[in-house]
């Protein structure tokens, strides 16, 4: 299997990499952009809060800069403290990764006014897609398909009744000043109408203090997926297919796909045209992503916003492509061209990628902050992990509580999802409570291994869930689970005293040794302790 | 000859009895009833490899509590609750003579039954002194020395917590 065609290095213009570079991150992302920089000898500088002294980033970085107390607002998201940071240690370049800072308008001029590359595109590209309605705006000079609906706000309940009508029902009341569901109402028909136009304005107004709202077709069973796309300072634009990331909570993605299961060569190159156009209205340089609704069932699509910035999901676009996107955006921040064209990029085999929570999926996903006290993590075929822990971290409430990306690629959707399944099953995350489970169940469903995929899946599966037996466990599973308990009581129970009583410690020999003392220890110490009287 | 080591596992309400005696290199345990020869290895901190007739049990032990324990084994999670029914808190030397008052403490948090002696009695060695319930257990907190009974500080109904000094055993006058 090849991925692509075989990549000649472009020698014809070649900037110089950079030295130096500054992550204004944390977590698995950090340690994936060190990852890169790793392989491509740059130094790399990463930022702290005082409640991430031990993290991954920094323990892997050269050189690591504490910006702030634990608050992101005043560590991650101080942009004096980051570029203060940058600026001492000599960084030449600054990595925002996702999240945080990486789409702030304000911190890529500040990286730019204090003479540093910033690692994504230009301010004014951000400014443009950061609001929903100059990105639509841009949509449509790009000839992009919108969600149809109105462009302005509704002035009034008359006018938002024959819009409806005009457009026809179902359709999507959402606040112009919107993001993350407020303000957003699904309406069938006339009769819903004025409730909902009262509700989703009230709501807007308390959310955003605009009480504003617009109207849109509704997409019914939408899909979300987004197009990959790249570009460089001298013109080139390419996009690198798609990921289908409409398994989503909360308006947030919990696995993404490359390809979409839908896996229609026509409609991939459709999207990633419409996606370098986008790119191509506002002068876009680096990684980027362009977010569609897909209409299930007539595969129309519509643009939804666009990210201007590397995405969580990237590694899925990696394994089937076979590119570093990372590597990538460093060699076209530096002013070099991209390393492939359109024609290099191929799609191989099938790639799934579950974002690892610290939430308890059986308490409503409630976060589960707390330290690491073991891992057993997955490897060996078609396995990816992209982690942010190790065993001793600290799960701290102050962060998004993702700890890790699992990410396998097969040759057929099929034999990714076995492979998902396998990886899931070997991992294993103690002293913190994580969505593992969920996922172990999310790939035994019979809709998700079909592929039926829309945005309404998780509360579709959520109630299948709800009224499917659980597996119950062996009642010699159970017995054993016991016996491990009990031992570990007694071997607690012995440490305790051995170590009051200073005398020569079995717990101090390791291995096999120690090992087979778990059982000869027990009886040693009982039969003085608990002679019969 | 040497006792076997029981202790008494409480898992979704339903308690049972562990008993686990050494065999050469092999654990030989029972329980609930279920008797069973395993090969057993402590791996790191918290990982336990059983071997049961060639099965393999590779069990995840974070320990909540002295006695609460969460248990990890092939994707299920156990809250087990483990407690020794004769362990007499303070007694760390019990095969030792004894000096000084002796102070008999409740295992686990529970509610008082019985009281088996009155203050001033003279007790022997591992005699009963109060019962104790907790979850649906029945735990009779002897005491580890001979002597006489100084202090009683529960009466039947009381509600104890665990580590709280039930009774204290001292030297005749």
């Amino acid at each position: 299997m090849t991925w692509g065609k075989i990549q000649r290095p472009k020698t014809k213009s070649h900037s110089p990499m950079f030295k130096k570079v500054l992550i204004a991150n944390r977590g698995e992302i950090a340690v994936r952009i060190i990852r890169s920089c790793r392989e491509l000898g740059i130094s790399v500088v990463s930022i702290y809060s005082e409640a991430d002294a031990k993290g991954l980033h920094v323990r892997l970085a050269d050189e690591a800069v504490c910006v702030g107390p634990a608050p992101s607002n005043q560590s991650y998201l101080n942009i004096d403290a980051i570029i203060a940071a940058a600026k001492s240690t000599g960084a030449e370049a600054v990595h925002p990764g996702y999240g945080f800072l990486a789409e702030n308008a304000d911190f890529a001029r500040a990286v730019l006014s204090a003479g540093l590359t910033f690692i994504g595109p230009s301010p004014a590209a951000m400014a443009v897609m950061g609001s929903k309605t100059s990105a639509r705006r841009a949509a449509v000079e790009a000839e992009v398909p919108i969600v149809p609906g109105t462009v302005e706000p509704l002035s009034s309940f008359g006018e938002t009744k024959a819009t409806a009508n005009k457009f026809g029902y179902p359709v999507m009341l959402k606040a112009a000043a919107g993001g993350g569901g407020k303000g957003m109402r699904l309406v069938q028909g006339d009769e819903e109408l004025l409730s909902a136009f009262e509700t989703a304005q009230a709501e807007a107004a308390s959310a955003f203090g605009d009480s504003s709202i617009y109207l849109e077709k509704a997409v019914e069973r939408p899909r979300h997926i987004e197009i990959q796309i790249f570009a460089d300072s001298r013109g080139n634009v390419v996009h690198l297919g798609e990921r289908e990331c409409s398994i989503q909570r909360r308006h947030q993605k919990v696995i993404e796909e490359c390809p979409s299961p839908i896996n229609d060569p026509i409609l991939r190159q459709r999207m990633g045209e419409a996606a370098v156009k986008m790119a191509k209205t506002v002068n876009y340089l680096g990684a980027g992503t362009v977010e569609f609704l897909v209409a299930d069932t007539t595969r129309e699509f519509y643009f939804l916003e666009m990210n201007t910035r590397l995405q969580v999901e990237h590694p899925v676009t990696e394994l089937v492509t076979g590119f570093d996107l990372v590597r990538e955006q460093f060699r076209v921040a530096a002013g070099d061209e991209l390393s492939f064209t359109q024609q290099d990029i191929g799609w191989t085999g099938h790639a799934i990628e579950c974002r690892i929570y610290a939430e308890d999926p059986a308490n409503n996903f409630f976060p589960s902050p707390g330290t690491i006290t073991d891992l057993h993590e997955p490897s060996g075929p078609g396995i990816r992990l992209d982690s942010g822990v190790y065993v001793g971290s600290d799960v701290s409430i102050h962060y998004d509580p993702m700890i890790a990306k699992l990410a396998v690629w097969g040759r057929t959707r099929a034999e990714a999802i076995e492979r998902l399944h396998r990886a899931l099953d070997e991992y294993e995350v103690c002293g913190i409570t994580t969505t593992l489970p969920f996922f172990r169940e999310v790939v035994k469903d019979e809709e998700f291994q079909r592929g039926q995929l829309d945005t309404g899946f998780i509360e579709r599966f959520n109630s299948r869930r709800a009224s499917a037996p659980l597996a119950q466990p062996t009642k010699e599973e159970t017995h054993m689970a016991i016996i491990a308990a009990a031992l570990d009581y007694r071997n607690r129970q012995l440490k305790v005293r051995q170590s009051s009583t200073s005398r020569s410690n079995s717990w101090k020999l390791s291995g096999r040794h120690a090992a087979l003392n778990v059982g000869r220890s027990i009886t040693a110490k009982t039969s003085s302790k608990w002679r019969k009287p | 000859m040497e006792e076997a080591l029981r202790l008494r596992a409480v898992l979704d309400n339903h308690d049972c009895e562990v008993v686990i005696d050494k065999l050469d290199d092999i654990l030989r345990v029972t329980v609930d009833g279920h008797s069973y020869r395993l090969e057993a290895h402590k791996i790191g901190e918290i990982s336990y490899l059983l071997l049961n007739d060639h099965r393999v049990y590779d069990c995840r032990v974070e320990s909540k509590s002295r006695e609460r324990f969460e248990v990890k084994l092939n994707k299920h999670v156990y809250g087990i609750t483990i407690a020794d029914p004769r362990r007499l808190k303070p007694d760390e030397n019990s095969d030792r003579h004894q000096r000084g008052p002796t102070e008999i403490a409740a295992q686990m948090p529970g509610k008082v039954v019985r009281v088996l002696v009155e203050p001033g009695a003279e007790v022997e060695t591992g005699a009963g002194i109060v019962v104790v319930e907790a979850m649906k257990m029945q735990n009779e907190m002897k005491t580890p020395r001979a002597g006489i009974v100084l202090s009683l500080n529960v009466s039947p109904g009381d509600t104890v917590t665990s580590g709280e000094v039930l009774a204290t055993v001292g030297d005749k006058e």
